[in-house]
């Protein structure tokens, strides 16, 4: 295969060489209390690693989209410096008998993930292995929901992961990418049908029974994984991925209004049932109810934003601490855009939803120009994959909705969320390969 | 599938700009808010370190100033008769009075100027604390508190004219210095305090709720008057005989108290106010009507929590009722008759503090306007030396509300004249007898008041109450109200009516002394 170049790509990435190591040393130099920049290695390695994978896809004759990838590694390179400029000691791992701290554990997760983005981004040029086999993956998806339902471990009074030796991962990630592939197998082959609803109840046209059923079952999964994390997040994230590419198959409004008045229900539901969900919704319609108990994480947070201001603290100089601890868990994770916020003002946090919201534009236009309805409706699957889970969490932490325990793509700390995130990319990368291969330009 | 995609796009795009809305609000309208909050780690952290404004009063005399000693804020407080108005600022024990309510602004955090607040944040300017003048006069609250030493009670003063409180002490008080300096060493004076059997923490001005005896007739004659169920010389033909027999209402004898050798008669307003007649105001009540009586009660600020000041930063007392209490805070309806009655002379469910009643009394001295009450004049920038008085920029500036109408002009002048016939008239329970006027070595000077023996179940000794205003005499403007109580004083005329008249003559000595 021929050498593509990828200038645009390029050119984008470029301002990551300058912004990642200044990060770090502003951070360095903020701790230490003098100019002195500090070790810049882990900045200087996220460079390399981002290029790397740059010059892996020019090599590799990679024809997909040259934005995509510029802004999710400059998403995760304000992740990296936020990492970074948090206390070591929030999370890491035993490397070869090394304990180390948090961002190197992410940028080792960095290289793992664009490694997988860049392989599935050429091995799934042909997307016959992800068509043909889309009931091998549904069966996959639950079997890994079972797997989890009957071995997971609980975290946070969810039940979302499950251990494998050292490494604690989330199978929800996984099940979310598979999850689209099926969704949009089974849509592509029924939109026809889907879209011409000849039986009604009142006013609603409902699609004929043998083919609303498979989408009945979804609904169940997604009220079965419920059950199993009993949060409300991640299901909110699947059904929500569900609805849309079913709205983007049919162009029907009235399914997503049954899909979420169900929804709904059933979260009613899961409010009543488990203790775990009814705190955060009471959480969230008072949480100065209980400034120092229950609602602690969330007062937090929003300190945090109101300290932020306009402008932000500056890098390294909000999150005061309480008794040695920034008084917000899960920083790092479910709170890192609060952090962001904070330090980087309401100026930063709008750059950040902006690198999202392009992103998610950028995905449409890929759906929009490929070439057949599977690879469009998984193009809108994996778009909206990232871009309501961007979307969940922000508005979880800004109190807008109660607060769930999902990732901030590209940007929270954790190997499962940063690799399925790569994935989805590689994902996206591949679909507009086929689509600039076809036509014969480079996307 | 393409315009579906386009139309999901629009969607999604309403939706990034409802997320960013709801930072926005957090980030930059409720941002103020937010930082003003006391569990806020910023707060907790700044409070430690940082030097807090200096509390001046209202000649610059300062009342509560801080420095920092290595690297610990110091809070020193100057008079105990300022330890209920000012509060404390504990590391260990948060916030209380003044201290609490104006936090933001004395540890720098807010700037009344939100304009200025998004520069200084723009600019990454750190904040600066701001110096509070109060309207309270040093001088003024000293003699009110040496009045009342040994003594547990509590005094209030106002000018009627602008809402100024001019003193608001009470008794016993405490050293709030030890309190706020060095968190450790702060638990065992708290401690003491909170054991103390006289409870010197309470702010018995603010937070004190009595019984008021007969001073609510006061409230009962602006009613009266300014609905028009009384006029000046109404009389009751019955009354002379119920002095003695007893007013039969719904089965229930009303009584009289005891009018020593007074002898019954039938009287009108000024002379039932001056015998200060229970029967009398008994029969105002009913006249008045139970609803009516409520709605006044509440026009004068019963019923719900009086506060100081406007706006986010105000200093709050606890409600005063007529009633009972009702279910979600404010005044119940009068159960029977027999209540209203009672009520009218300031028994059954009435339960007030000292400065509602100074409020009443205030009231009526400014032509039957409400003055809306403040405490803090002026806020400053933080002037380094505390000793040379308030020096820095002025910042902001109260300026009086205009109040607003309780009862007419001449309702009000009717009150006032009966209230100066209740302390000065030939029957009057005080300063009564003398041709020449005068009040505690001011002469020239009519005084309007009354008096409150407060009666108590359980065989304890009744509360001593007075209100007035000084000076009373016709085409004069009062220049301060006041409200006092003693706590098991007995007589109203015995304790509280002579600290009453020595704080007025005082005020007023002071007010001819400085131009």
């Amino acid at each position: 295969m021929a050498i593509t170049w990828r200038g645009t790509e390029l050119r984008l990435l470029l301002p990551l060489v300058v912004l990642v190591p200044m990060g770090f040393a502003l951070a360095h130099i903020v701790a230490a209390g003098k100019p002195d920049p500090g070790p810049l290695g882990l900045a200087l390695a996220y460079v390399a690693l981002v290029l790397g994978a740059h010059i892996a896809l020019v090599l590799l004759g990679h024809r997909g989209d040259q934005l995509l990838f510029p802004l999710a590694a400059t998403t995760g390179g304000v992740g990296l410096v936020m990492l970074n400029r948090l206390p070591q000691t929030l999370a890491g791992m035993n490397l070869f008998g090394v304990e180390v701290g948090m961002a190197t554990t992410q940028l080792v997760w960095f290289a793992i993930s664009l490694v997988a983005m860049v392989a599935i981004a050429v091995f799934f040029r042909d997307d016959g292995i992800l068509r043909h086999y889309k009931y091998t993956w549904a069966l996959a998806g639950a079997g890994l929901l079972v797997i989890t339902f009957l071995f997971g471990t609980e975290i946070n009074g969810a039940r979302l992961w499950l251990s494998i030796g050292p490494v604690t991962f989330q199978p929800g990630e996984a099940i979310k990418i598979v999850l689209v592939v099926f969704i949009a197998g089974y849509l592509a082959e029924k939109r026809a049908l889907l879209a011409g609803a000849n039986r009604r109840i009142g006013p609603i046209k409902i699609p004929p029974l043998p083919y609303l059923l498979p989408m009945l079952a979804i609904f169940a999964i997604v009220m079965v994984m419920v059950v199993i994390s009993k949060d409300l997040g991640i299901a909110l994230l699947f059904y929500g991925i569900f609805l849309t590419m079913l709205f983007v198959a049919t162009g029907r409004r009235s399914y997503v209004l049954i899909g979420l008045v169900l929804f709904v229900a059933g979260s009613y539901v899961a409010y009543l049932l488990f203790p775990h969900v009814h705190v955060r919704v009471d959480n969230w319609l008072d949480p100065f109810a209980d400034p120092t108990g229950t609602g602690y994480q969330t007062v937090q947070a929003l300190y945090a934003f109101g300290r932020g201001g306009l402008f932000g603290e500056g890098l390294g100089q909000g999150l005061p601490l309480i008794s040695g601890h920034i008084p917000i868990p899960a920083i790092e994770t479910d709170f890192i855009f609060t952090a962001i916020a904070e330090e980087l003002g309401l100026v930063g946090a709008f750059a950040l939803l902006a690198l999202a919201a392009a992103l998610v534009a950028r995905g449409l236009r890929i759906a929009i120009l490929a070439r057949d309805d599977f690879s469009s409706l998984m193009a809108i699957g994996l778009t909206t994959s990232l871009g309501l889970q961007t979307l969940i969490i922000v508005a979880g932490n800004a109190k807008l909705i109660p607060l769930t325990g999902i990732t901030f793509p590209f940007v929270s700390y954790g190997g499962s969320s940063l690799l399925a995130s790569f994935v989805v990319l590689g994902l996206l990368l591949s679909i507009s390969h086929r689509t600039a291969a076809d036509e014969g330009t480079t996307g | 599938m393409i315009p579906n995609i386009r139309r999901l796009a629009g969607y999604l795009l309403l939706a990034f700009a409802i997320v960013s809305g709801g930072i926005t609000w957090w980030q930059v309208a409720d941002a103020q808010q937010l930082a003003s909050r006391p569990d806020n780690p910023q707060v907790i952290a700044a409070r430690r370190s940082a030097l807090r404004g200096t509390i001046f009063d209202s000649r610059g005399v300062p009342l509560a100033t801080s420095r920092v000693i290595s690297g610990l804020s110091r809070r020193t407080y100057v008079d105990q008769a300022f330890s209920h108005v000012i509060g404390y600022a504990s590391l260990r024990y948060g916030t209380t009075g003044l201290e609490a309510a104006f936090d933001d602004l004395l540890t720098g955090r807010a700037d009344p100027n939100p304009l200025r607040a998004v520069f200084d944040d723009i600019l990454g300017r750190q904040p600066k604390p701001k110096d509070l003048t109060l309207t309270v006069d040093k001088r003024l609250q000293d003699f009110a508190a040496k009045q009342l030493s040994g003594m547990s009670g509590a005094v209030v003063a106002i000018d009627p004219r602008t809402g100024a409180i001019l003193a608001m002490t009470s008794t016993p008080s405490f050293n709030a210095t030890p309190i706020s300096g060095d968190p450790n060493s702060a638990t065992a004076p708290m401690a003491a305090l909170l054991a103390s059997p006289d409870k010197p923490l309470i702010d018995r001005s603010r937070q004190g709720v009595y019984t008021p005896g007969s001073i609510m007739k006061v409230l009962t004659a602006s009613a009266a008057l300014d609905s028009g169920a009384i006029t000046p010389s109404t009389t009751f033909p019955d009354q002379p005989q119920e002095e003695t027999t007893g007013f039969k209402v719904s089965g229930f004898t009303i009584r009289e108290h005891d009018l020593g050798a007074l002898r019954p008669a039938l009287w009108p307003l000024s002379e039932a106010i001056q015998v200060s007649s229970n029967i009398y105001f008994a029969h105002v009540g009913l006249e008045v009507g139970a609803e009516r009586y409520l709605d006044y009660a509440k026009r004068f600020g019963f019923c719900s929590p009086l506060t100081i000041g406007s706006g986010s930063r105000t200093l709050s007392a606890s409600a005063s009722y007529v009633t009972k209490r009702g279910p979600n805070g404010g005044c119940s309806p009068f159960t029977d008759k027999v209540e209203l009655a009672s009520a009218a002379f300031g028994q059954a469910q009435v339960n007030v503090t000292p400065l509602q009643m100074a409020l009443v009394a205030a009231t009526v001295a400014n032509d039957g306007v409400m003055p809306e009450l403040y405490v803090v004049r002026d806020i400053r920038a933080h002037a380094n030396d505390p000793s040379r008085g308030p020096t820095g920029a002025l910042i902001d500036s109260t300026s009086p509300a205009a109040g607003h109408r309780v009862i007419s002009s001449q309702a009000a002048s009717e009150v006032r004249q009966a209230m100066v016939d209740a302390v000065q008239g030939p029957l009057g329970r005080f300063y009564a007898g003398s041709g020449a006027v005068s009040l505690y070595g001011v002469s020239g000077v009519s005084t309007a008041g009354k008096t409150g023996t407060a009666q108590r179940s359980g065989g304890l000794a009744p509360h001593s109450w007075f209100v007035g205003f000084a000076p009373a005499q016709s085409g004069a403007t009062p220049a301060i109200a006041v409200a006092v109580i003693v706590e098991g004083g007995g007589a109203g005329s015995g304790k509280a009516a002579p600290i009453g008249g020595q704080v007025m003559a005082e005020w007023l000595k002071l007010l001819s002394a400085t131009p």
